[in-house]
């Protein structure tokens, strides 16, 4: 055999063994997406490098695998997450919640109260010891363990030989901790417990530096049990039985946390077309995404063109010069250029309301709050971008126009046209053939350009009392972005997944437009 | 007659240079000022101003001494990550570039047809999704679940990879079919032609490609401040927009010098590549 075939057939191997380990663990989890991909792709894998039926899929599987996992599949995970109600308190699948719910503990109304004395031992092995002084009958000296070790763990005994006359009498080999002591060692002692009996544990309540310190009982009794047969949750301390509705278990009408995901339809649809207080900010968010996008198009081509109309002069001295300067602000991470713009914007220090402070002072006003009210904000973002955005719109107008031939313009100028007449009827019409498409284009990243927005102004400033976390100068994405991540209400991912539903239909449409262009191109460069 | 001369030539030139200049300054103020503020000798932003009385470096020193800002292994970890996800990026779409361009197969033209749609949406616009499908793979792997490098980076191999392939495949295409096809006469295997003919020949392709992803993935916030939870791990991008967002007064000068320290390989790179990066054929593919 040659190496290249050993070398595949090893590399296969690894490959299969990773499905092997990841299948069961899938199955565990219940991620069933997850399952499913996995499984794709070792299909996919697996036919192509052991047949050789497809040949040419040898070749374009390693990147398209990527692509699939990646982009595809996340793509339609996401249609299905926006079916569900996969949100913080619905995180789980029902088996998990469960779990989670019957791992709960109560400690009775009888024990609840009572607290003791307790004192923490060290043995020479440096191992924590409690004794818990309840009452007469109950002394208990044993070691204390953290929650990972008490199934294997014995119980405390009863040890009434160790107090006598109020004093504790240290057993040997052992090393009571004075109040200091424990204080010092506060945060491993808190985790620890002795355990009394299968139910019952003995927790340091409060470190006292003087005397012994205080000790509290705390149960492992069983909160809840789930009864498969009833479908319901029954409580243990009240017997109160909890059915489950919907997505959670409901005690007396109120919902226990935390529930499970569901599927729920077109629910999520619904509450953004319909629901009032879901769809206002939504409108909000959707009319300045578009906004944005357009403006910051026009302005920075505006910009460009102009530019690149007036420095575009025969003779014309230090051309090159204005090129590679004007490049600089293309050529700097975005995510830098918006740091420093937002410390130039900074209304209390920075240097634009410094500029501008005689300006205010003529006018008897309050200077400008950059970023922090609603409209000061939106221009904010749109100046940035435009500073963003002109270099390149300089660079492909200047090439766009020096593609044009001089004879169209010359012999427009012998026909007796003036100069602003060749331009919009020459010059212009021309001009956006060429660079509509790359317009598209550029409409098409602003309308995500989520890091301008989300490191400039955050979104901010806040829409005032909306429902969701949402800011004057969020843009679709951003705005998912804070329902998904870090509104601070919650992961909502049901609710995002949907309103990134919209922005694909959005894209699509771009897509389908810049589309008819690449057909155009397609025509003249035949690239497929 | 001086002055008429004057006249003619503003009119003709001068106020070309005059609107020119003030869109330079507009352009590149706020770069100026970051750069001689990260060596202006005031601590912050109040008193900070284009041309410092004293330099200093110490805004640099305090970046690479503050524990509670590893800025340099931000650094590091973005060079890392940008540049294994654009190198395997690069490797993976030559391969697909490859059999687009040379091979005959049913099913080619679809196939790059998907490739172009599929790539019309950004990878970050399903980041709800890729947050949850690695919220999975966690459990199941965890060396490559959330908070991993390891998964940032095949989110970035998948994000770019079909245009990559697009890009290249069309710089191959350029290549003369004569050439293989005398090799195939010649016995070569169709790995041979890939490794002896098409892959050396498309090398400047492949490192325009290589550059334009490489800036791409440093330049990232979005998946980078999804996936990375842990501050050691971060990229700069996160790292910076993270840590000093609070007080930008005081830490102002810390801020120009990590700017300058983070921007100045990309510029360079940017520049160095300006042609091939604005030109038509990869328009719109780092940013626009």
């Amino acid at each position: 055999m040659k190496t290249s075939t050993i070398l595949r057939y090893l590399l296969l191997a690894v490959f299969n063994a990773g499905v092997f380990y990841a299948i069961p663990l899938s199955i565990t989890f219940e991620a069933w997406f997850l399952l499913s991909l996995i499984i794709l792709n070792a299909f996919l894998v697996n036919t192509v490098y052991l047949t050789d039926r497809f040949k040419p899929m040898k070749w374009i599987l390693p990147g398209m695998i990527f692509m699939i996992s990646f982009v595809v599949f996340p793509a339609i995970y996401n249609t299905y997450v926006s079916f569900t109600n996969w949100s913080t308190g619905h995180i789980l699948n029902k088996t998990q919640a469960i779990k989670v719910l019957e791992d709960r503990t109560f400690t009775p109304e009888d024990q609840k109260d009572i607290q003791f004395d307790l004192y923490v031992l060290q043995d020479q092995n440096l191992e924590f010891y409690f004794f818990a002084d309840l009452d007469e009958n109950n002394m208990f000296f044993g070691k204390a363990v953290t929650d990972e070790d008490i199934m294997t763990t014995s119980y405390a005994t009863h040890e009434p030989s160790l107090k006598k006359n109020d004093e504790l009498i240290v057993p040997d080999g052992f090393y009571v901790l004075s109040g200091k002591e424990q204080i010092a060692n506060a945060d491993v002692l808190q985790e620890l417990s002795l355990v009394i009996d299968s139910k019952t544990r003995a927790k340091i309540f409060k470190i006292s530096v003087f005397g012994a310190s205080t000790g509290s009982l705390s149960s492992t009794s069983q909160l809840y049990t789930y009864d498969s047969n009833k479908d319901a949750l029954i409580n243990n301390s009240t017997n109160i039985i909890c059915p489950a509705v919907d997505d959670n278990f409901e005690c007396d009408g109120k919902e226990i946390d935390p529930g499970w995901r569901i599927y729920v339809g077109t629910e999520n649809y619904e509450k953004i077309f319909s629901n009032q207080r879901i769809r206002a900010p939504l409108n909000i968010v959707t009319k300045w995404t578009f906004q944005f996008a357009i403006l910051t198009v026009i302005f920075s081509f505006f910009v460009g063109l102009l530019l690149s109309m007036i420095l575009n002069k025969e003779n014309l001295k230090f051309q090159r010069v204005y090129r590679s300067l004007f490049i600089l602000p293309y050529a700097i991470p975005a995510f830098v250029s918006v740091l420093v713009w937002k410390g130039l914007l900074n209304p209390d220090y920075g240097v634009i309301n410094n500029w501008f402070a005689p300006l205010y002072e003529i006018l008897e006003i309050e200077p400008i709050k950059w970023l922090k009210t609603k409209e000061s904000a939106r221009a904010a973002v749109l100046l940035v971008n435009t500073w963003l955005g002109f270099p390149y719109m300089f660079l492909i107008t200047t090439g766009a126009l020096q593609s044009i031939p001089k004879e169209l313009i010359e012999a427009a100028k012998v026909d007796g046209a003036t100069g602003v007449q060749s331009f919009w009827r020459i010059t212009f019409p021309l001009l956006m053939v060429s660079i509509s498409p790359l317009l598209i284009g550029s409409f098409a990243f602003n309308f995500n350009n989520f890091t301008l927005i989300f490191l400039l102004s955050g979104g901010g400033p806040p829409v005032i009392g909306s429902e969701v976390a949402v800011g004057w100068t969020d843009i679709l994405i951003s705005f998912t972005y804070k329902l998904a991540i870090s509104g601070g209400r919650g992961n909502m991912f049901g609710l995002a997944s949907t309103v990134t539903i919209i922005v694909f239909g959005i894209v699509l449409l771009i897509s389908a437009l810049s589309f008819r262009y690449t057909k155009r191109l397609e025509r003249i460069y035949g690239n497929i | 007659m001086e002055i008429s001369k004057f006249t003619k030539w503003f009119k003709e030139y001068g106020w070309r240079h005059l609107v020119g200049l003030i869109f330079v300054t507009f352009a590149i103020y706020p770069i100026l000022f970051v750069l001689t503020n990260s060596f202006a000798d005031f601590a912050n932003l109040t008193n900070s101003k284009l041309v410092p009385n004293s330099l200093t470096l110490k805004h640099y020193k305090l970046l690479s001494g503050d524990p509670l800002v590893p800025y340099f292994q931000w650094l590091y970890n973005t060079y890392k990550v940008a540049f294994l996800a654009a190198l395997f990026n690069v490797f993976l779409g030559t391969l697909a570039a490859f059999a687009f361009s040379r091979l005959q197969f049913k099913g080619r033209r679809t196939g790059l047809l998907t490739l172009v749609i599929v790539q019309m949406f950004p990878s970050f616009l399903a980041f709800v999704a890729i947050y949850l499908l690695f919220f999975q793979i966690s459990d199941v792997a965890p060396f490559m679940g959330l908070g991993t490098h390891f998964g940032l980076i095949l989110v970035y191999l998948g994000g770019s990879i079909g245009f990559n392939s697009w890009l290249i495949k069309g710089f191959m295409d350029t290549i003369s079919p004569s050439l293989d096809e005398a090799a195939k006469v010649d016995g070569a295997s169709e790995y041979q032609i890939f490794r002896k003919i098409i892959a050396p020949l498309a090398r400047p392709i492949l490192v325009v490609i290589f550059v334009i992803t490489f800036i791409g993935i440093y330049s990232d916030f979005i998946l980078a401040a999804i996936f990375l939870k842990d501050k050691n791990l971060w990229t700069v991008a996160v790292g910076i927009n993270t840590v000093f967002v609070d007080d930008f007064n005081a830490d102002w000068g810390v801020i120009a010098a990590s700017s300058v320290i983070a921007a100045t390989p990309i510029a360079v790179l940017f520049i160095f590549f300006q042609k091939q990066i604005t030109g038509g054929l990869t328009a719109g593919s780092v940013k626009g």
